[in-house]
């Protein structure tokens, strides 16, 4: 195989993406009864910033007998190459044959990522579907995100892991290696993994609940990552303070999906972060979490971290900060010259409607502690299409940037303000309390991004706002059933790979796609009826139906739900484990 | 100032200049090696190299340079082959008071090119001609280029090649030239089957090792 790839590497953009040899490389000749092969259904730059990719990596190779590899979707001009010599896909580190591998691992973290688990299964040689591939073929199962509706994709996979891979996959894999040395079926094994908590096998359809890690403190995480040769996306290392987030904003997916919340303590953050500078030598680290202010400790943990990172010359960088008083200290100390804000809605009320605790006068600080201490870029993020939005609601996003603009005026210390205004459509996702709402359509989104360009027309503003027809297919997938399957491959047939690289989406073809594989599209755009049972409902994820439409009524009074760090608002999650922050 | 020589082999040769320099960096973090930075409003780590080798090109004699708090060389060669990916190990070490500027003054690099069959003699001959012209790409178009001054030497030794080539301001890429051979003598040379074996500079008059001057 590497003969073969030798001939072609220099053909291709970026050869370094497809042959390894990272540091830190797991040692992949120790004695295995298991190999696994994790496949990303992205580009390797996107795939290698991973984190979730990357911990259950590392933790695979730390497991006695396993040995894990790693695959990416190859660029198109890879694939073409690997398709004219007759090469299959093959794993980054030994380079084989994805098809050898005892298990197969997806990562599918996007809709818009669909089309191209497709691709990788056609550049493997593998049928489309589970059903099609026989029981030689070794198991292919799916993880990620997107799990939290299975259905559109889930008759590619054998199985699909839902929630949390440190406790789902180390429990499959051990299964699996356990049914190979019984000489087991793979009809059999997959009858033992769908009793195992939080596997989900399409072709038993068995309800299945969400697996969550018990303890994150004491939960795997690995420090002895993977640091790549060649330029990606987030070129860091990364520590995650917390899992699950404790707003409750009724539009966000994550925010619902990753609870329980649960927290790493101080002291395990601290040496996990001082043994990723040891052995990574990267130049900056990501504190990660859904909202980072509400770690409890956060100035505690900035304080010791830093005290190692600035020795060393490391950046720390903290997203989703809210800018209070202390997060301005810190910023300070990072000499941000970019601040990213996201009040989402442009008015109060719409605020209270999608339970973003943010009041104007919390805007209205953040915005001149930042501009006190020289801010030079402000980006403001938004989001329109949100339930009972009004034209009022999108004037008030105008009202804001000229807050902005007035407040540099009065309190700025930089000369110039550039503020950048990103809005981005609103998908109704499951598992949210907006999930049986219905998206506005094409016309509407035009209308409402047109009025926002011929207002925004203002010195030092730029203005961006993200595709309408990619936003539709997206949310289609994210609220499909299982006739969606056929769609996504014709959808393939048809052209369609990396949609969500906006230059190599095409609407046109989805719609086609859809047309010929008979599926009403339009049906998942609908608002669905309260009572309806909806296609994910098989899906025990951790938060109760009755609180999500409990919340969604509180939307539509305009009342707010307070962040749970005070007290519980009962949402369910706590019956997979209990909230501990 | 703390020369390494060091190995760009196997998987690493797909591996861009740009993203070398940032790869020899993070080794040098995770060494703990401490060395200079800059004292711009962005400081970042003052490190030197000699010429790059082309994409896909092995090498055996890749030398970058850092000025830092340590003076023991072999320890800080020990330490640094200890944080390195496979592939990038130094096999040697150097110390001077003054950066070298090896890009600036490298003049030629030697090469070892090796193909699965015999290599015809006839290619020696090139070296001896006064002009000699091929096709090139530059910037993505086809470009004629005189190559007689920059070849230095050429000897076929049953299916190795080994070539003598202008390296630095006048340069010959050692795989646009055995691509070149491949085509004129249907060889059927791999561009990562070519191995840079030393780089040489011009001392007393004549072309030498590097390390000559480095020792």
């Amino acid at each position: 195989m590497w003969d073969k790839l030798k001939d072609i590497l220099l053909q291709v953009q970026k050869p370094a993406r497809y042959v390894g040899g990272e540091y830190n490389l797991p040692d992949m000749d120790k004695p295995c009864k298991e190999r696994v092969c994790l496949c990303f259904s992205d580009k390797y730059e996107v795939g290698m910033s991973n984190i979730g990719t990357r911990i259950l990596y590392h933790m695979l190779n730390d497991t006695d007998g396993v040995v894990c590899e790693r695959s990416y979707a190859p660029d198109l001009d890879m694939a073409a190459l690997l398709k004219e010599n007759g090469i299959p896909l093959f794993s980054i580190e030994t380079k084989k044959d994805i098809k050898e591998f005892d298990l197969i691992g997806f990562s599918v973290q996007f809709e818009l990522q669909f089309t191209n688990v497709v691709y990788m299964l056609d550049l493997m040689g593998a049928p489309y579907f589970a059903k099609d591939r026989g029981e030689d073929f070794p198991p292919i199962v799916a993880g990620g995100p997107c799990v939290v509706n299975p259905m559109p994709f889930a008759d590619f996979f054998d199985a699909v892991l839902i929630g949390e891979g440190e406790k789902n996959l180390a429990e499959l894999v051990q299964l699996h290696m356990a049914c190979r040395e019984n000489k087991m079926s793979k009809k059999e094994f997959l009858n033992e993994a769908s009793k195992l908590d939080g596997v989900y096998v399409p072709s038993l359809n068995n309800p299945t609940k969400r697996a969550v890690v018990k303890d994150l403190d004491k939960a795997y995480y690995p420090t002895k990552i993977l640091v790549p040769n060649c330029d990606i996306v987030h070129d860091r290392s990364s520590i995650e303070l917390f899992r699950g987030c404790a707003n409750g904003c009724r539009f966000c997916q994550a925010g619902f999906y990753y609870r329980p919340i649960r927290k790493r303590n101080v002291d395990t953050l601290v040496k996990q972060a001082r043994e990723l500078m040891d052995n990574t030598g990267y130049d900056e680290m990501g504190l990660l979490s859904l909202s980072t202010s509400d770690y409890p400790e956060l100035k505690e943990l900035v304080d010791k971290i830093k005290v190692e990172a600035d020795k060393r010359k490391i950046k720390l960088a903290l997203p989703s900060l809210r800018l209070d008083s202390f997060e301005a200290e810190i910023y300070e100390e990072m000499q941000g010259a970019s601040l990213t804000f996201a009040p989402e809605a442009g008015t109060q009320r719409l605020r209270d409607v999608i339970n973003k605790n943010i009041s104007d006068e919390n805007i209205k600080s953040s915005l001149i502690s930042a501009l006190k201490y020289g801010v030079k870029n402000v980006k403001l993020y938004f989001i329109m299409g949100l339930p009972t939005e009004t034209e009022e609601d999108l004037q008030g996003i105008i009202n804001i940037v000229k807050l902005v603009k007035y407040l540099h005026s009065q309190y700025g210390t930089s000369k110039l303000l550039n503020i950048t205004v990103s809005t981005s459509i609103f998908i109704p996702k499951p598992l949210t309390p907006f999930q049986w709402e219905r998206q506005i359509s094409i016309d509407e989104m035009y209308q409402k991004q047109e009025f926002m360009k011929e207002r925004l027309r203002i010195k030092n503003v730029k203005y961006s706002w993200h595709d309408a027809k990619s936003s539709v297919i997206e949310a289609v997938l994210a609220r499909g059933d299982r006739s969606l399957a056929k769609s996504v491959v014709k959808a393939y047939e048809l052209g369609c790979v990396f949609d969500s690289w906006s230059e190599n989406f095409d609407y046109d073809k989805w719609i086609k796609a859809f047309e010929e594989s008979g599926v009403d599209y339009r049906k998942f755009l609908e608002g669905f009826d309260e009572e309806e049972e909806l296609p994910w409902d098989i899906i025990d994820n951790g938060v109760s139906k009755k609180y999500l439409l409990a919340e969604k009524r509180k939307a539509y009074r305009g009342e707010s739900t307070p962040n749970c760090l005070g007290k519980c608002n009962g949402c369910g999650a706590n019956r997979l484990e209990r909230c501990k922050i | 100032m703390i020369i390494l020589k060091h190995l760009k082999v196997a998987d690493v040769s797909y591996v861009s200049h740009k993203d070398v320099l940032r790869v020899l960096q993070r080794g040098l973090k995770r060494a703990k090696i401490d060395v200079k930075y800059s004292q711009g409003y962005v400081p970042h780590m003052l490190t030197y190299t000699s010429t790059p080798v082309p994409l896909g090109v092995q090498s055996e004699a890749e030398y970058f340079a850092f000025d830092c708090a340590d003076r023991d060389k072999d320890d800080v060669m020990n330490r640094y082959n200890l944080s390195m990916p496979t592939g990038m190990r130094a096999v040697a070490s150097f110390f001077k008071d003054k950066n070298p500027n090896l890009a600036g003054i490298v003049v030629a690099s030697e090469y070892r090119a090796t193909s699965s069959a015999i290599l015809p003699k006839e290619i020696e001959d090139i070296k001896n001609c006064e002009s000699y012209v091929i096709s090139t790409f530059k910037k993505g178009e086809a470009v004629e280029k005189n190559i007689a001054d920059l070849i230095y030497d050429l000897k076929v030794e049953g299916n190795t090649l080994c070539m003598r080539l202008a390296s630095g301001n006048a340069n010959l890429r050692a795989d646009s030239f055995v691509g070149h051979i491949n085509e004129k003598f249907g060889c059927n040379i791999k561009t990562n089957d070519i191995v840079r074996t030393a780089q040489l500079v011009l001392k007393d008059g004549r072309m030498t090792d590097v390390e000559e001057i480095l020792r």
